[in-house]
């Protein structure tokens, strides 16, 4: 595990160079099969450090961020060749505290999907059960994790592309507070959800990796909160459920297949052994039902604003000429929507639902430490099953609520529940009130103590 | 003679150090292609705007208050993301600020509002080059409704409110802006002509705009509503493609940046560094000085001049009449500096020492003329005009003795002159009088030597 990696490499009892060497290998002997990986750092080892909180660290970014002279391709056509000229701020913070940066991590299309198939790379297998999709959009991250190619990944998540490969991948994800992590360098898909965190194999290894890319900035750029960030990986404590109210949601469950409500039934039974006060609860099934529609109004004419650079004039090709049918969706449904005398019609009602959502959720987070229910309503499909788009969308409904309200949320292995034969992780969410990001991690680790996941 | 309405939406770069949304600086005229530029002005995939320029929404409201306008406090602002598809923006949309002020008025015209914006980048339709240097400078829109009713009227605003704009010491370079008009005939629609860059290119435009749609009203024809181009080498204007003008910007606030509110603060510092505007100054000057209106509304063409005329009026002695300061300060100084081609804001000059060598003269130490002359080598070097007239002896003499003694001189050196005198040929006097002048280098006090000259001659036609 990377805490313990870290403490080995600043001590001396490891090699950095040879343990980001041995991840170099194991990329080059299975990501053939995974395609996980778009990217890899040669020079790796050469750019670890024996010092830092991240000494030795061996992490894998998504293909959104910017990585000083690596490709930056949102695993598109529209920037292919292309080369990040500056680092992003989060790729600064790691390298800044020793760790390396290993290589890229494939995507769904400028992170517009959920199975990890929309890539120009070709999708990404799951490495805990290969022929299903991994999830996504950060596929290559939570199946690089899951696969042992890093100690760590960041992801990005604008409605779940942190949490939905996790809980697909059994590993574990992150998606903190919106504006805790900066966002400088981070390629746009829907500005104000975009967030990105770590996907790593333990909540302690995860909570490491936040506390050294949280906060402020010198820049104040995309970040909402000029405060200290807290060692999130020292101050970790499972106990801590002791003390928290723990609602578990009952519309979350009744959107989900069973056997993934039974999951969090279990886990919510967990953390009431671990000394939590657990009860269900209900949100509402309007703010269910508003979520998905909201978020995807919103995120199309986000996302057109966003693609607006990319006019065939700087970089490569006008992205409306090369790209894949999610990504020309989104971006024509966000001209017509954005359009002057439709605004009132969709996009500014979207706004208000969202404003209703956020003061529902937060409403209920005030009786509430946390929620907790199933990360993603339904198992992954096999690999180049065809989806409608609306079967695509209705993974994300539970995860992007947390977006919708700015709220810090994760996802733990829990267990595994069987699919057609197939063994497949499932994952548990967690959602916490805004800037509490340690109290979901502490519920998130006292989930994983109890979980029946077995890597 | 139907009525005439024009209106206007003036866009003007503040003078800031650095760029809107970014540290860039923003001299861009010096700077190389493309110097002065960073991730965030060239829109680079990923690039995150910093938190809106503060320097640029102080100076904003500084001109909102010159320009009597009230600020939008206590509401949250956005900026907007303005889309559109042109070479020169990197992002595809131009950021532009929801109104900061509102409701103020110049020389009668009403000002609606006035936000802030950023500008875009060059491009060269020639080469096809684009140079974002000019990427992200702030920008402020200035949106006045029609109250204008003529081509003049309009011209004489603008004048008015470039001034304005000078005044503030916050607007880029030589005070260039862009204007872009509206003007509706009664019994027409309103016609926008976009991009005109000169006062004289707006008189012109709207000169030929209103015959056009006079001519067409005439002729029983309907002035449709419509976007029209300048076209500055024929002085006319013409239609834009309906494609340029059916755009839709498709606004939508940018989600990078959080909503802002102006705070009592914030407006307080503004009023604070704010300098009072012209056309206010000019009345006031007129009240509280005395002087001519046409006095005052020369003074405040320059800041600094207004400035340097008010010190000397607070400092000169009291019982010196404003005549007297107004002559030296406005007529005499201001002559020298136009012929050196310099400004109050260049010209070496304090007021204290404009006082001291108005006190020479007004005692009658030095002639008007050395006056001058001192003040004249004064303003471009490091002396006072004073220490000029100390370093070249140019104090009058009007020590009796000595003037005697050169009087003496001048009566054994012109034999002729003072026999012409005693003939009676008054003006023989004069010439004797310039002599020692020219001897003195023009310091004898003329009345002293007078006096002198007189006794010594007795009166003319004596022999």
């Amino acid at each position: 595990m990377l805490v313990e990696a870290v403490e080995k490499v600043s001590s001396g009892r490891e090699d950095p160079k040879e343990r980001v060497h041995r991840y170099l290998e194991e990329i080059e002997e299975r990501d053939e099969d995974i395609n996980a990986v778009t990217y890899v750092n040669d020079d790796a080892p050469e750019e670890v450090s024996d010092e830092g909180r991240l000494a030795g660290a061996a992490i894998l970014v998504k293909a959104n961020i910017n990585v000083e002279g690596m490709p930056c391709d949102c695993a598109s056509r529209t920037l292919k060749g292309y080369r990040a000229p500056y680092d992003a701020t989060v790729v600064k913070r790691l390298r800044r505290e020793g760790a390396a940066i290993l290589g890229l991590a494939n995507m769904d299309e400028f992170a517009a999907g959920s199975s990890g198939e929309t890539s120009c790379h070709g999708p990404t297998d799951n490495p805990r059960c290969p022929g299903r999709i991994p999830g996504g959009s950060s596929s290559g991250s939570a199946a690089a994790v899951a696969a042992g190619f890093c100690d760590a990944a960041l992801g990005t998540d604008t409605g779940g592309s942190i949490r939905n490969p996790a809980s697909h991948c059994g590993v574990v994800g992150f998606k903190p507070t919106y504006g805790l992590v900066p966002r400088q360098g981070l390629i746009d898909l829907a500005m104000s959800f975009d967030q990105i965190g770590p996907i790593a194999r333990t909540v302690r290894d995860a909570a490491l990796v936040l506390e050294v890319i949280a906060g402020p900035s010198e820049e104040a750029e995309g970040t909402l909160r000029r405060t200290e960030v807290p060692r999130y990986s020292e101050l970790l404590d499972p106990d801590e459920v002791r003390h928290l109210r723990v609602g578990l949601v009952e519309e979350f469950l009744e959107v989900s297949e069973p056997e993934i409500a039974e999951v969090a039934k279990e886990a919510a039974k967990a953390l009431e052994s671990a000394g939590a006060e657990v009860e269900v609860v209900s949100v509402g099934r309007k703010l269910v039902d508003l979520a998905l529609p909201t978020y995807y109004i919103i995120n199309y004419v986000e996302f057109f604003s966003a693609t607006r650079r990319f006019d065939g004039r700087r970089y490569g090709r006008r992205i409306e000429h090369v790209c894949g049918r999610e990504v020309l969706r989104r971006i024509v449904a966000g001209a017509a929507i954005s359009r002057q005398e439709a605004r009132g019609k969709y996009y500014e009602r979207a706004l208000r639902a969202r404003s209703w959502i956020r003061s529902k959720l937060l409403e209920v987070l005030e009786e509430y430490d946390v929620l907790i229910g199933p990360t993603v309503p339904k198992p992954p499909h096999r690999l180049g099953e065809e989806l409608t788009v609306r079967e695509m969308y209705e993974y994300d409904v539970l995860t992007v609520i947390p977006n919708l309200a700015g709220c810090p949320a994760g996802t733990v292995p829990f267990d595994t529940i069987r699919v057609d034969g197939d063994e497949v992780p499932c994952g548990v969410q967690v959602i916490g009130r805004p800037w509490e990001d340690l109290t979901v991690l502490n519920a998130m680790a006292a989930l994983e103590d109890a979980a029946r996941f077995e890597p | 003679m139907p009525k005439v309405r024009i209106g206007f939406e003036v866009h003007v770069q503040l003078d800031t150090e650095s760029k809107l949304f970014c540290r860039c600086p923003t001299d861009y005229e010096e700077a190389e292609p493309n110097e002065n530029t960073c991730p965030i002005c060239t829109g680079m995939p990923g690039a995150k705007p910093l938190p809106p320029n503060r320097e640029a929404l102080l100076t904003a409201l500084e001109i909102a208050y010159m320009l009597g306008c009230k600020p939008v406090i206590g509401k949250q602002l956005y900026f907007q993301r303005k889309h559109y598809d042109y070479p020169d923006l990197p992002s595809g949309y131009q950021r532009t600020s929801t109104p900061i002020a509102v409701d103020g008025e110049l020389d009668g015209v009403r000002i609606r509002e006035i936000h802030v914006e950023e500008d875009p980048g060059r491009w060269d339709p020639s080469t096809g080059r684009v140079d974002y240097n000019r990427s992200g400078i702030p920008l402020i829109e200035i949106v006045t409704e029609p109250d204008m009713s003529s081509p003049e009227e309009a011209r004489d605003f603008l004048r008015r409110l470039l001034q304005v704009l000078r005044y503030s010491g916050k607007v880029k370079g030589d005070g260039g802006i862009r204007v872009d008009a509206n003007v509706s005939v009664e019994g027409g629609a309103r016609v926008e002509i976009k991009n005109i860059n000169s006062i004289k290119g707006v008189y012109r435009a709207l000169k030929f705009e209103i015959q056009r749609q006079l001519n067409l009203l005439k002729h029983g024809k309907e002035v449709r509503r419509e976007t029209r181009a300048y076209r500055e080498d024929q002085g006319t204007t013409v239609p834009m493609r309906a494609k340029e003008t059916a755009e839709d910007y498709r606004y939508i606030p940018d989600p990078d940046i959080p909503p802002f509110e102006i705070t009592e603060d914030m407006w307080e510092e503004a009023v604070a560094r704010a300098p009072e505007p012209p056309h206010k100054r000019a009345e006031r000057l007129v009240e509280e000085y005395g002087i001519s209106k046409e006095a005052a509304e020369a003074l405040v063409t320059e800041r600094e001049w207004a400035d340097f005329f008010e010190e000397v009026a607070q400092k000169a002695p009291d019982d010196w009449e404003i005549e007297f300061i107004d002559q030296w300060v406005r007529k005499e100084l201001k002559k020298i500096l136009n012929k050196k081609e310099l400004s109050f804001r260049e010209a070496k000059i304090e007021p204290e020492d404009l006082i001291e060598l108005m006190k020479l003269v007004r005692e009658g130490k030095v002639t008007r003329q050395n006056a001058l002359n001192a003040l004249w080598e004064a303003v471009d070097s490091d002396k006072s005009p004073v220490e000029v007239i100390e370093e070249e002896g140019l104090l009058r003499v009007s020590d009796e003795e000595k003037l005697a003694e050169v009087v003496e001189e001048v009566i054994e050196e012109n034999p002729q002159a003072v026999k012409d005198y005693k003939s009676g040929k008054e003006e023989a006097i004069h010439y004797l009088m310039g002599q020692v002048m020219r001897k003195t280098r023009g310091k004898a006090d003329p009345d002293v030597t007078m006096k002198l000259l007189r006794e010594r001659l007795g009166e003319p036609g004596e022999d």
